[in-house]
């Protein structure tokens, strides 16, 4: 049902102006099955990429310890969970090591790219490529050789900082990627327009910049909190014992089998999640006049 | 546009790059200290180190040796390094196809539908990675939810290997990067100019000329973005190949990670690592110099 | 879109406002494995002594290793396995242990005292023991399974779960061979590569973290698996079998050890005593079905504990059992050796 309304809106757009010429009915048809068959499709890989996350809701409520057998209803573990201040503190500690690293890596990814489409900077080749190191070097290595750096050499104690300093570094290269990729048929005259009629360079980013990168910018935070949140390997080389995040409390739980507090954790937040993108999409919709 | 200038991100219109003035300089100087000091300092480090020996322990020794490069110029490591490339492009290509047009429908959506429908393709992957791969390998397992509807349906006369095979690791590798082929073409999609999109169907030319002649191409960026941002980080990565393909088929990833680990040799993880860097910061170099060329 | 970003952020950034600091007081810094020491046994210690415990976990000895050697973390109490604490004491990176402080060491069963990497017990105390062995699904193989050759035959090609550790793997292979397990020669590495280049072709699943997944999903029917695996799998369900291999196979002990560099040794000493007291040994023992060293604790477990043949293998059993010695940096060959043969 809400694809139909999306064909709808698709063939507003389309058939805006249109002539009243006997090539429309063919136009609009075509233009209505791609977007047909689009949605379709889309709606299948939304299906395919919630398959497992309803497997896991389900079995948030699996009377069974090890998540591989459905054998009867039960919702032990949401209390359980509840009284486990280990997994809910990591828990808490991995979303604000994720909303910290997601505020400075979406910053320096938009910054960082727009000065190098706007200006000619010396060695911008050579900037760019450094830019990809931190997405292509294996985390292992990137873990040990930070952790070497902040103990070693600048004596940083391990914990909150370092942990955010280490995910912003693998993450802003994300941010900038995407932001450069929206500046690429840019009008360069739209910043030139501006100035004429006033702006400075720094009004002219904040008023006509970041709203046309926007897109890319709330791409770029989305990628960068995802990215942080699940992170494990960088993680154990550049933390401490006060900023244990979610995955490192995890990832040894295979071994006697996943806790299905964790799928009860997983779950709630998801609900949480999913209540805030909705509720700000109706408070939206309702506030347009 | 060609792919290899969307992927360089370099443009020049002209007179409109202008050389930074001081007040650029001091805008780019946070990018810069970062670089320098989170990546440049680390990368030089492990390249020290990979001409290091190593101690009873693992720990690293200084002496200068190359017998961790002469040791990894062996044709099992290449194997291996081709492997994880393979993997990362069918990935990539299988993002791409995907992807596409889910990103041209949450771009083409209405206003206020955009925020809320990329929100619902990233909450997925909120959850924990492993549970969210355990849930995989319950539904494809051999007594798992997949095998059961398929034998149920008639469709198998009994139950499939579909767990533990190339399938599977594929399978794995494009569920975790899907977002990632997905949110970069949104952008490029999101400021398509409807006009210029009645126009291409108004050319009579048929409704696939119309998108791939125009549409696509006008997407470009998007698509390469997305391709860089699939296809980098999925050459090291193993977590999900190893759990989804039974660790039957290794991958640099993984091989670097246990000369950390088993194979307590940090030098010759390193060595591996710089390699891999130097292969791929190669590649871009190429592909840019060419691009500067055309 | 904007909206959303701002509420989403602001809920969220309330959720953070309920993280506090705990307070500085009496401290202990344990590095140890994840679910190896429940929250509820440290929750136990810190309410009767009043020291305020911070865990870090780890997943591997060798992660372990690798971040206390690049100098990360001060810790006070680490959980190596036995041929890591036999490489730390060669490295004097262990501090000494004053044994008067631990008098519950006398718990421990004798067997598993003195051992031959800390032969006088000065730098670890035993913590929880295991084994590895072969677990057979008997609903889809009807053979009787006796030895490591059993498993590896061509018929259960794609069959087999096994463990995802080289040296392991090349263990079980030399014990096949009749050659002692911790002899990593160039010489008989050479005589087991074709061994293995027979095995591991065969091998559907490597796992080292949870084995027991592919053998309860049915993707495997046999696997040769750590006895914690095993023991989860025997109290699953009755149709799986454990068997101890006929050629033998390996017994290994994971231990409380003190970095030298420890800054509470007092409180470290005093939380190894509270571990081998045979209440709290219980307790772990409940939480997870390892082979506990610890006499004492044993008299408090159930019947069903300790009929559990993977958990508690027999005497004459442990008596057959090799441990496993430190072989430094051969572990980087042999890692090589099962990569190529993986890698065809």
């Amino acid at each position: 049902m809400f694809f139909l309304r999306l064909k709808f809106m698709t063939i507003d757009g389309v058939s805006h102006g249109a002539s009243n010429s006997p090539r429309l009915g063919r136009r609009v048809t075509a233009a209505r099955l791609q977007a047909g068959l689009f949605g379709f499709w889309t709606a299948l890989v939304f299906a395919f990429l919630y398959i497992p996350i309803i497997l896991l809701v389900v079995f948030s409520f699996n009377s069974s310890r090890l998540n591989i057998r459905w054998e009867g209803f039960s919702t032990r573990w949401y209390g359980e969970l509840f009284g486990n201040k280990v997994l809910i503190d990591a828990f808490q500690n991995s979303l604000s090591v994720a909303i910290a690293t997601t505020i400075l890596a979406t910053l320096l990814g938009t910054v960082g790219a727009w000065m190098l489409y706007r200006y000619k900077f010396p060695y911008q080749r050579a900037l760019g490529l450094l830019i990809f190191i931190p997405m292509v070097m294996p985390e292992v290595l990137m873990g040990v050789s930070l952790l070497v750096l902040f103990v070693q050499f600048l004596h940083l104690p391990l914990g909150f900082l370092t942990l955010t300093i280490a995910h912003t570094t693998f993450c802003f290269p994300f941010v900038l990627v995407g932001v450069q990729a929206r500046l690429q048929g840019l009008d360069p005259f739209l910043e030139e327009a501006a100035m004429d009629l006033g702006a400075t360079p720094l009004q002219a980013f904040w008023k006509v910049i970041v709203p046309y990168l926007m897109p890319a910018i709330v791409s770029g935070a989305l990628m960068s909190f995802t990215l942080s949140l699940d992170e494990y390997i960088v993680s154990v080389f550049t933390t401490g014992a006060q900023s244990q995040t979610l995955p490192l409390k995890v990832y040894g739980m295979a071994k006697v089998g996943l806790n299905p507090q964790l799928n009860a954790l997983s779950s709630i937040f998801i609900l949480v999640t999913f209540l805030f993108a909705f509720g700000s999409y109706f408070f939206s919709r309702n506030k347009k006049t | 546009m060609s792919l290899i200038a969307a992927v360089s991100g370099v443009h020049d219109s002209g007179g409109y790059r202008r050389p930074p003035n001081l007040v650029a300089w001091l805008v780019l100087m946070p990018l810069l200290a970062w670089l320098f000091l989170f990546v440049i300092v680390p990368t030089v480090m492990l390249v020290v180190v990979s001409f290091a020996e190593r101690d009873a322990l693992g720990r690293v020794v200084y002496d200068f040796t190359l017998q961790n490069y002469i040791r990894a110029f062996d044709w099992l490591w290449l194997k291996v390094f081709l492997t994880s490339i393979w993997y990362a492009l069918l990935t990539t290509l299988i993002c791409m196809f995907v992807g596409y047009p889910v990103a041209y429908t949450i771009g083409r959506a209405p206003l206020h539908w955009r925020g809320l429908l990329l929100m619902l393709v990233m909450v997925p992957f909120w959850t924990s990675f492993l549970i969210r791969t355990y849930a995989w390998i319950t539904i494809l397992s051999k007594d798992g939810l997949l095998n059961s509807l398929l034998v149920s349906a008639g469709i198998f006369s009994h139950s499939a290997e579909i767990l533990y095979t190339p399938f599977a690791i594929v399978l794995g590798l494009v569920y975790n990067f899907l977002p990632f082929m997905i949110l970069p073409i949104y952008t490029s999609v999101e400021k398509l100019d409807n006009a210029l999109i009645e126009a291409a169907y108004d050319l009579g030319a048929g409704p696939v000329r119309a998108f791939s002649q125009v549409i696509i191409p006008l997407t470009r960026p998007g698509i390469a973005a997305g391709a860089m941002l699939v296809f980098v980080p999925s050459i090291a990565m193993f977590a999900i190949t190893t759990l989804m393909g039974g660790g039957t088929n290794p991958t640099i990833g993984e091989v670097i990670f246990k000369q950390f680990t088993s194979g307590r040799n940090q030098p010759f993880g390193a060595a591996l690592g710089t390699i891999l860097l130097l292969i791929f910061v190669l590649a871009l170099w190429i592909t840019r110099k060419y691009r500067e060329e055309d | 879109m904007k909206k959303t970003i701002t509420l989403v952020l602001s809920a969220l950034a309330a959720i953070l406002v309920g993280c506090g600091k705990a307070p500085e007081a009496k401290k202990l810094s344990v590095f140890c494995w994840s679910e190896y020491i429940p929250q509820s046994v440290i929750d136990q210690f810190t309410k009767e002594t009043g020291i305020q415990v911070s865990v870090e976990n780890y997943a591997s000895n060798e992660e372990m290793l690798a971040k206390l050697t690049a100098g990360g973390g001060e810790y006070d109490i680490i959980q190596p396995s036995e041929y890591v604490v036999e490489a730390l004491i060669a490295q004097k990176l262990l501090h000494p242990i004053d044994k008067t402080k631990i008098p519950n060491l006398s718990n421990i069963a004798p067997q598993f005292l003195k051992m031959s990497f800390d032969p006088d017990n000065s730098f670890s105390v035993p913590f929880m023991a295991g084994t590895v062995g072969i677990v057979v699904n008997t609903d889809l193989i009807k053979d009787d399974i006796k030895s490591f050759s059993d498993v590896f035959k061509p018929d259960n090609k794609g069959k087999i779960v096994v463990l995802d550790d080289a040296r392991e793997i090349t263990a079980w292979a030399l014990l096949s061979q009749g050659l002692a397990i911790n002899d990593m020669s160039d010489a008989n590495l050479d005589k087991v590569k074709p061994v293995l280049a027979n095995w591991i072709p065969l091998v559907k699943v490597f796992d080292s973290d949870s084995p027991k997944t592919a053998l309860l999903n049915g993707d495997v029917a046999m696997g040769v698996v750590w006895g914690g695996e095993g023991a989860i799998l025997l109290q699953s369900n009755p149709k799986f079998r454990w068997i101890i291999p006929a050629e033998g196979t390996h017994l290994f002990i994971d231990s409380l050890a003190m970095p030298k560099t420890a800054k509470n040794v007092e409180n470290a000493e005093a939380f190894m005593n509270f571990i081998l007291r045979p209440d709290v040994s219980k307790k772990i023992s409940d939480a997870f079905p390892y082979t506990n060293p610890n006499l004492a604790a044993r008299k408090l477990l159930s019947e069903e504990q300790l009929n559990n043949k993977a958990s508690f293998p027999s005497d004459a059993d442990i008596a057959k059992m090799q441990v496993f010695r430190d072989i430094g940096t051969q572990g980087s060959k042999i890692d090589e050796i099962v990569t190529s043969v993986k890698a065809q």
